[in-house]
Parts: C-alpha cells; sequence; structure tokens
C-alpha cells in the first residue's frame, strides 16, 4: 500500500525539553495506524503539528509526497479530535457542525449524513452541554467526517468511555476504514492497538521506539523470550541459528525474532543442550513487549 | 470564505448570554435615574444652578430630556469600559480555555481570516452597545422629560437650543465610540494572550483606570504624557456640547485613539497567527 504521510525527522522543543526527537514514519494508505505511547511521549504534540495548531517546529511531514509546509490547503483532507471533544456548548449539536461546516463549504445536508453515522440523529437540537461524554466523542467524530476527509486522527478516541462507548467507537472506526479511509489512532491502551490497528509506531520520551505493521509481522516472525544464566554464551550459540534476529538482550534474557518459515527455536536441538539457556518461551505479545 | 467566518463569530456572540448584559443593564439603569432625575428635577437644578438664580431669572424647569441624558452619559461614560470587555474579553480566551480552538484552527481556514472575524464582531458589538447607550437614553429621556433647550456649563453657562442639540449627541457618541473602540481594542489583545476571560477585563480596567488618574493629576509630567494615552480622551465627549466645538482636540484624539488601536490590532494579529494552541 503507498504511504499517504511521511514524517521526516520531525523535531519539537519545549524550553529544553525534547517534545520530539527527529521522528521519522510513515502512514500507509487504508491503514489503522497506531500512535501508541504513554503519556508524555510525544503523540499529542505530533498530532497538533500535523492540524498546524502547533506553528514552530523542525523537519518535515510530507502529505502524498507534498510537504505540508508548502501545501497549506492539505488540512482540506484531514479529520482530527485532539484530545477531548471540546464544542460550543450553548449550542445544538447541529448549530455547532453548521459553524464547522462553513469552514469547509460543506453543504448543511451533510450534517444529518455524518449524525446518522454516529447515531446522533435524534438527538441534534439538544445543546451540547447535555451531551454525554460519550456523545460528545461521537459528536466528535461527526465533526471530523463533516468534510469527507480522506485520513481521521483521533487522538486518545476511547478516553473516558464506558464499554459500551468503546465498542461503538470500534465499529465506527472498522466501518470508516473500510470505507476507504486511512485512520489514525494515538492511545496509550495496548487493548486498543491490538484489538484495531493494523501499523503501529510507538514514541517514548520524544522518540520513536519501532514502526512496524503489526498484522505482518506477526504472520511472518515468531517470537521468543530465552531465559538465560550466561549472555556472552548464550549471544555466542544464538548468533549463529539460521533466520534469527536478536531484538533485546538484558543479563538474564533475550528477545528474539525468528521466521516463521525456519524450525522453531522451541524444538532447536543445541539450544536446549546448552547449560546456559534455562528456558525458551514465545513472545505472544510484541506490542506489549515494545512498549514496555 | 470571511463572511462564513464572520457569520460563525457573530452566530457565537449572538448565543452567549454574556454579549446581553450590557444592554439588560441600561435598559433598567437608564429609565430609573430618568425617573429619579424627574422626580428630584427642583433639588438637582438648586444643585446645578443654584448660585446662577441670583443672577438670572429662569422662567419653567430647566430639567428636560436633554439635560437628564447628559448628565446620564456623562455619570456612565466612565463605566463604560466595563461594559465595552465583556464581549472582548472573551472572544480569543474563551477559546484558548474551552479548547474549541483544537477543532475550530484544524480546519483550512487561515488563522488571520478567523481572528478578523472576531475583531469585526468586538467592533461592532462596540459601536451597537455605545450607540444604544446613547440613543436610547436619549430617546427614553426625552419621552419622560420632554424637549427643551440645554443648559451647560463650559466657561460660564452655556444654554443650546433645543435646535442645536441632536447632532451634538450624535457627535458625542461618535467620539465617546471611538476612545471605547480603543478600550475593547487594547481588551481583544489581552484575549489572544490570555487563557481566562478574567485577565484581560482585570488588565483593561486597571489600565483605563491608571491612565484616568494621570489626567486628573496636577504634574507636569502627567500633563506632557496625557494626551498621547487614549484614556485621556475618555470624558472628551462633552466636547460636543462646547461652543464653538474643539475641532483640533478632537481630532488629535482620534489620531491617538486610532493609533493606540492599530498598535492593539497588530500586536493581536501577530500573537494569534503565531501562537501555539497546546491545550
Amino acid at each position: 500500500m503507498p504511504n499517504i504521510l511521511n514524517f521526516e525527522n520531525v523535531s519539537k522543543k519545549y524550553g529544553d525539553l525534547d517534545a520530539l526527537n527527529k521522528i521519522q514514519f510513515t502512514i500507509p494508505e487504508n491503514s489503522i495506524f497506531a500512535i501508541l505511547g504513554p503519556n508524555g511521549s510525544g503523540k499529542s504534540t505530533l498530532i497538533k503539528i500535523l492540524a498546524g495548531l502547533i506553528t514552530s517546529w523542525n523537519g518535515n511531514i510530507l502529505y502524498k509526497n507534498k510537504s505540508i509546509r508548502i501545501d497549506t490547503d492539505y488540512l482540506k483532507n484531514f479529520g482530527f479530535i485532539i484530545e477531548d471533544p471540546s464544542f460550543y456548548e450553548y449550542l445544538s449539536a447541529k448549530k455547532n457542525l453548521q459553524i464547522f461546516c462553513r469552514l469547509t463549504n460543506t453543504p448543511f445536508s451533510r450534517i444529518n449524513e455524518v449524525l446518522d453515522i454516529v447515531d446522533l440523529l435524534d438527538r441534534q437540537y439538544d445543546h451540547v452541554s447535555n451531551y454525554s461524554y460519550g456523545m460528545k466523542q461521537r459528536l466528535g467524530i461527526a465533526q471530523a467526517l463533516l468534510h469527507d476527509p480522506k485520513i481521521l486522527i483521533l487522538d486518545e478516541p476511547n478516553n473516558g468511555l464506558d464499554p459500551i462507548g468503546i465498542n461503538q467507537m470500534a465499529d465506527i472506526i472498522y466501518r470508516l476504514n473500510h470505507e476507504g479511509k486511512t485512520i489514525c489512532i494515538s492511545t496509550h491502551s495496548l487493548n486498543e492497538v491490538d484489538r484495531l490497528c493494523s501499523d503501529v509506531a510507538i514514541l517514548k520520551n520524544g522518540k520513536l521506539i519501532i514502526n512496524k505493521n503489526i498484522r505482518n509481522e506477526i504472520k511472518t516472525k515468531n517470537y521468543f523470550r530465552i531465559e538465560i544464566s550466561d549472555l556472552n554464551k548464550a549471544l555466542e550459540v544464538i548468533k549463529k541459528i539460521k533466520g534469527v534476529s536478536i531484538l533485546s538482550k538484558q543479563s538474564n534474557s533475550i528477545i528474539v525474532s525468528q521466521n516463521s518459515r525456519n524450525l522453531s527455536l522451541l524444538n532447536n536441538k543445541t539450544l536446549k543442550k546448552l547449560k546456559c539457556i534455562q528456558s525458551i518461551h514465545t513472545e505472544s505479545d510484541l506490542i506489549e513487549y515494545y512498549y514496555v | 470564505m470571511f463572511k462564513s467566518t464572520l457569520i460563525n463569530e457573530a452566530i457565537k456572540a449572538l448565543h452567549k448570554k454574556r454579549t446581553y448584559i450590557s444592554f439588560i443593564l441600561l435598559f433598567f439603569l437608564v429609565p430609573l435615574i430618568i425617573l429619579a432625575i424627574g422626580n428630584g428635577a427642583d433639588y438637582l437644578e438648586k444643585q446645578i444652578y443654584g448660585q446662577l438664580t441670583d443672577s438670572f431669572v429662569v422662567f419653567g424647569s430647566l430639567t428636560n430630556g436633554y439635560l437628564a441624558s447628559y448628565l446620564i452619559i456623562a455619570i456612565l461614560a466612565g463605566q463604560m469600559p466595563f461594559l465595552a470587555t465583556i464581549v472582548a474579553s472573551e472572544i480569543v480566551s474563551g477559546e484558548y480555555a474551552k479548547g474549541t480552538f483544537r477543532m475550530y484552527l484544524s480546519r483550512p481556514v487561515s488563522r488571520t481570516k478567523i481572528l478578523f472575524s472576531k475583531l469585526i464582531v468586538v467592533i461592532l458589538y462596540t459601536i451597537i452597545m455605545m450607540f444604544f447607550f446613547v440613543f436610547y437614553t436619549l430617546g427614553v429621556s426625552c419621552a419622560f422629560l420632554g424637549i427643551g433647550d440645554l443648559a451647560v456649563f463650559h466657561k460660564g453657562l452655556l444654554f443650546l437650543s433645543d435646535g442645536d442639540i441632536l447632532w451634538r449627541f450624535f457627535l458625542a457618541f461618535i467620539i465617546s465610540t471611538g476612545v471605547m473602540l480603543a478600550i475593547s481594542n487594547l481588551c481583544f489583545m489581552l484575549s489572544t494572550f490570555s487563557r481566562n476571560s478574567v485577565t484581560p477585563i482585570i488588565i483593561t480596567i486597571s489600565t483605563v483606570f491608571i491612565g484616568s488618574a494621570i489626567s486628573f493629576i496636577p504634574l507636569e509630567i502627567f500633563e506632557s504624557v496625557n494626551p498621547y494615552l487614549f484614556t485621556g480622551y475618555i470624558d472628551l465627549f462633552l466636547a460636543a456640547f462646547h461652543d464653538p466645538i474643539p475641532w483640533d482636540l478632537i481630532q488629535d484624539a482620534s489620531i491617538v485613539c486610532l493609533l493606540w488601536s492599530l498598535i492593539f490590532v497588530t500586536i493581536s494579529f501577530y500573537n494569534f497567527t503565531n501562537k501555539e494552541i497546546l491545550s
């Protein structure tokens, strides 16, 4: 799949703090992409740069190979929910959406369509101040969809939602992706990524830790955690095994990936014979491994 | 596109309760003062013109709608900066505070257009509020107390015949609106810096207070600075009832207020277009 967004060495400083440090990754078209990271990792900063809310930053972002610094009209292809959905609470949902329609010359007839998608059609005349948090989140999706953007950027879309709300949100996201929209979700929830996303970029302290297509990765590779007593000896042997890459090493464990077409490490006789190898386990939760 | 952003800002302003506070306040306050003036006409005349009755014979009452309007405008004009800040203080800072800018500014519309629309709303609000203040006062006063000559103090006692008065009120409205626009532009500028609507009000009113103090304290340094401060012209509308009208002074005041307004607006635009929306 071609890439719809390229982040090239994107950096942002707040005083001496590196909020983002040369972030570089791509988002494939029509994917459900997760930007995963703990609080303060730089996810929201990255999204705010993309949304034009942060004006001073370094690096480049390409939308369909055009720099957003040059093609400033790119925002018409994006729909955003950034942090909490904040509306003009003294206006009805419909009047709120009319305000956003005017900004993009979208006909008002589109309002009913998007309210139908998020199941708020019958509450369109209610003041937003009377909405629950979940309803506001859904209205946030509606406003993001109003101008029929190609990419939806959702910052913590499940924040504050109850399990029913989370399921509704997942349904909406799947449906929109199925209709051809690229969805980028920023989250700190591993479950959300595991459940929804095809690709992930993990940020930590403003740095990109990993950028992977999870589904491909899981399909084509196996992951193992090997408990060891002697790191050097174990490494010496593991490096010689065909199709195995070492992902991380600690004094008492090594995590490796192995092409799934090779014989599983679990059955590798050489390893089993080694005294320094205490045990070999399948590492099932790859995302958690990278994240933690 | 500018029309769209302007309609948006107008809708937002018209749906906020605070937009109507000034009008509701004036709507009830002005008739109350007029009733009080009407009831206490004799006492008021004794207080104002007391010593002059030794030299003049006055037939009938000097208290009429024009005098009441003149007095009310003179008394309340000093308080109008409070009302002028109500919309300006919140129009930008309110959107920062409530987080609505996160969605509004992530649309393909330039920040300049958005801020310009907000500025137009502030200017319109200030003009409409001052128009309502002056002409509602005039209308209700004349309806309650009738019309007649207006006796004001300017180099002694000056009688303005009733045919020579209405245009002076219109001039007073223009002068006071010009000064009030400088004040609301100051508040608008502060609103682009602040994340709440109280801070711009406090700073604006403090500025007006300090500026007024400078214009009243008879120190040489203050007297030399005062002509360059817009705050020194808050009561300049009284000049509309002078004879002859000091057009030179009004022209100077207009230039000073316009320059200050331009400075405030320029800073607002620079700040807003470079501002990072972090929350």
